[in-house]
């Protein structure tokens, strides 16, 4: 199957400093695929060179099975992009900047007359359409900015850090709008440094840092690179010795250690074993408040590979 | 019509339409507007003030119309330049409203030269307005107007002599990607040609190079010559005054239809006299009018192709980073 983007040994200086360093990256098709990686990572460069912003200085890149050349619009016809803070023409109304935009991506005319009104309502800029970009607050700006991506039923949407100036409620409608995209078969690739918003959405991700790929895959495989152990950190009543020698005794537990009402359990898995953990408290007459995996998530994860990068360069 | 086609002059359509509505919502332009109307007002209302005040009464002047290159000038056309260019391109970079712009699924060439038209029908529009509102304007306050059916040479020499300056514009912004830059540039390149060249070109005789150089040119007299027609000690040259540069085609294409067998003699101002003691002007050359305007026709056209043609290749190579 065509990778929606595949890029090998990508490379983009700025001076003497290396943005992207051979940046070997693959994207399947109908994935929420999260590209994280702190501030200067090179997330924002990469996906310039991808859209035909940036030239890389070496390497190649391909989208959607067609190689990137310098200035070639017909590729950029199936890709939707979203900046980070869209830096949206202030001269223009939202819809007039919608059917502008609409007319260059080769729209017809009936084709924007009935996508711009949907776009708007399913970016909740239904009422203010008809409002100059000008006087839109960022968020809103943010929000017209991921409609403009939209326009034209992108076959690969990439979406620089869609969350940043939007409040609660406008983050959680992003990630559902991405949910729906990946259900209609659209690619989402998304940049970002929230790391809960990638592990809410995607189903792989990709971690940079100083323009190197740390790791690539699901969150699950990605995980599953990690040497580190897997605590679970219990909260338990009645915390006595039959509870930790019961919790010993399980076999994928190497360590138990307790300070009062806390237990921490090291693990020799990476599976969710909580389970068996809590039925092995309660065996030993020990009530299980509360239970939290920790090392699992993607920050833990992120923070280890950023360590481990840190050693090596050390 | 093949698809191709028509989707490609929708594309260029829609960059023309995304240009025009950002210059004609711009303060800078809707200012300039504003001034270049009523500078017209006051050029058509001037002799009735002037009268108004005890001044001669108002005459007819039936060529006013034809006389008065739109309303404007030469520094009339490189305000509306700068004014209607400076944000063409820079502004775009300075506010980052580039990046989602270049992401679409146009080309570099069709978003260059579509901006360019866009600038060029603002411009249109813009004179088109001013020299029905002249005309309209003359013919009330000064009578029937004579040769009016050379009125769209003088608009056409107008758009041409502004275009010079957006091509420079354009040129300065897209190397900079700064607008103060393209406008302060372009302004100071304007006062270089057309105040410091002149003094140069008249003192030192040297007046054909500002030939060659985009504005207001040398200065030369057709339709009469010495002898001196000045007071004693001091001689003028007689005839018509013609300005030989890109800001004189439009009048110059007007007066040759009326003359067209002009000679244009250019002079240098003699500090020293012809005689000693005398402060006058001396005749250097003469050159037919026809080759005057063919000349800064051609040399409109070349300024205009290679400022146009680099700003295009350094458009089109441009990374944007920011």
């Amino acid at each position: 199957m065509v990778q929606a983007i595949e890029t090998f040994g990508l490379t983009k200086r700025y001076g003497s400093l290396t943005a992207v360093d051979k940046l070997d990256l693959k994207v399947e098709q109908n994935t929420i695929h999260g590209f994280l990686g702190p501030n200067g990572a090179g997330k924002t460069t990469t996906i310039k060179i991808l859209v035909g912003l940036l030239r890389p200085d070496g390497g190649t890149v391909t989208v959607l099975g067609q190689e990137i050349g310098w200035d070639k619009p017909k590729i950029r016809s199936r890709i939707g992009y979203m900046p980070e803070l869209p830096k949206l023409p202030k001269h223009l109304k939202g819809t007039e900047l919608l059917d502008i935009y609409g007319r260059m991506c080769g729209m017809t005319k009936e084709e924007r007359k009935k996508q711009i009104p949907e776009l708007l309502d399913m970016v909740g800029l239904k009422e203010r359409g008809n409002d100059l970009v000008g006087k839109y607050s960022k968020g809103m700006q943010q929000r017209l900015g991921m409609a403009q991506a939209l326009l034209n039923e992108p076959r690969l949407v990439v979406l620089d850090e869609p969350s940043i100036g939007l409040d609660p409620v406008g983050m959680v409608e992003v990630r559902e709008i991405m949910k729906g995209m990946s259900k209609e078969g659209v690619t989402v690739f998304l940049s970002s440094h929230l790391l809960h918003e990638v592990q809410q959405v995607c189903t792989h991700v990709t971690i940079v840092n100083r323009g190197v790929s740390l790791a690539s895959g699901t969150l699950k495989e990605i995980s599953a690179k990690i040497s580190g152990p897997v605590t679970i950190e219990a909260e338990v009543d009645n915390v006595s010795k039959t509870v930790t020698e019961k919790v010993k005794e399980l076999p994928f537990v190497t360590h138990v250690s307790g300070d009062g009402k806390k237990l921490l359990i090291e693990l020799k898995t990476r599976d969710d074993v909580r389970s068996q953990v809590s039925q092995a408290i309660t065996a030993g007459g020990g009530i299980v408040i509360s239970m939290n995996l920790k090392g699992e998530s993607l920050e833990d994860v992120f923070m280890e590979l950023l360590a481990k990068r840190k050693e090596r360069g050390s | 019509m093949s698809p191709s086609h028509t989707s490609w002059t929708a594309k260029f359509l829609a960059v023309v339409r995304y240009e025009i509505l950002w210059n004609i919502r711009k303060k800078k332009f809707l200012g300039m507007l504003v001034v270049a109307f009523a500078l017209a007002t006051l050029s058509l209302a001037g002799d009735h003030i002037v009268s108004a005040f005890g001044g001669p009464s108002v005459e007819p002047k039936p060529d006013f119309v034809i006389g008065s290159s739109v309303g404007l000038g030469g520094f009339g056309f490189l305000l509306f330049g700068i004014v209607t260019a400076m944000n063409t391109i820079s502004a775009e970079f300075e506010s980052g409203t580039i990046v989602p712009l270049l992401a679409k699924p146009v080309s570099r060439t069709t978003v260059f030269f579509g901006k360019l038209f866009g600038a060029f029908l603002t411009l249109l529009a813009t004179y088109c307005f001013l020299m029905i509102y002249m005309a309209i304007g003359g013919f009330v306050v000064y009578g029937p107007q004579n040769n009016l059916h050379l009125v769209p040479l003088s608009l056409f020499g107008a758009l041409f002599s502004t275009l010079i300056w957006i091509s420079l514009v354009l040129l300065l912004g897209t190397l900079s990607r700064s607008s103060l830059i393209a406008a302060l540039g372009t302004l100071g390149i304007w006062l270089g040609t057309t105040i410091i060249g002149s003094i140069l070109g008249t003192l030192a005789g040297q007046g054909w190079i500002l030939t060659y150089i985009p504005g207001t040119g040398s200065s030369g007299f057709a339709n009469g010559g010495l002898p001196p027609s000045g007071p004693p000690g001091v001689s003028f040259p007689a005839g018509t005054s013609i300005s030989t540069g890109t800001d004189g085609i439009g009048p110059n294409l007007i007066n040759y239809i009326l003359h067209p067998s002009w000679e244009v003699t250019y002079y240098k101002i003699n500090i020293g006299g012809t005689t000693p003691g005398q402060v006058g002007w001396e005749p250097l050359y003469s050159e037919l009018f026809s080759s005057v305007i063919v000349r800064s026709i051609a040399v409109a056209l070349v300024y205009f192709i290679v400022f146009i043609g680099i700003s295009w290749y350094v458009f089109r190579r441009a990374q944007v980073a920011e």
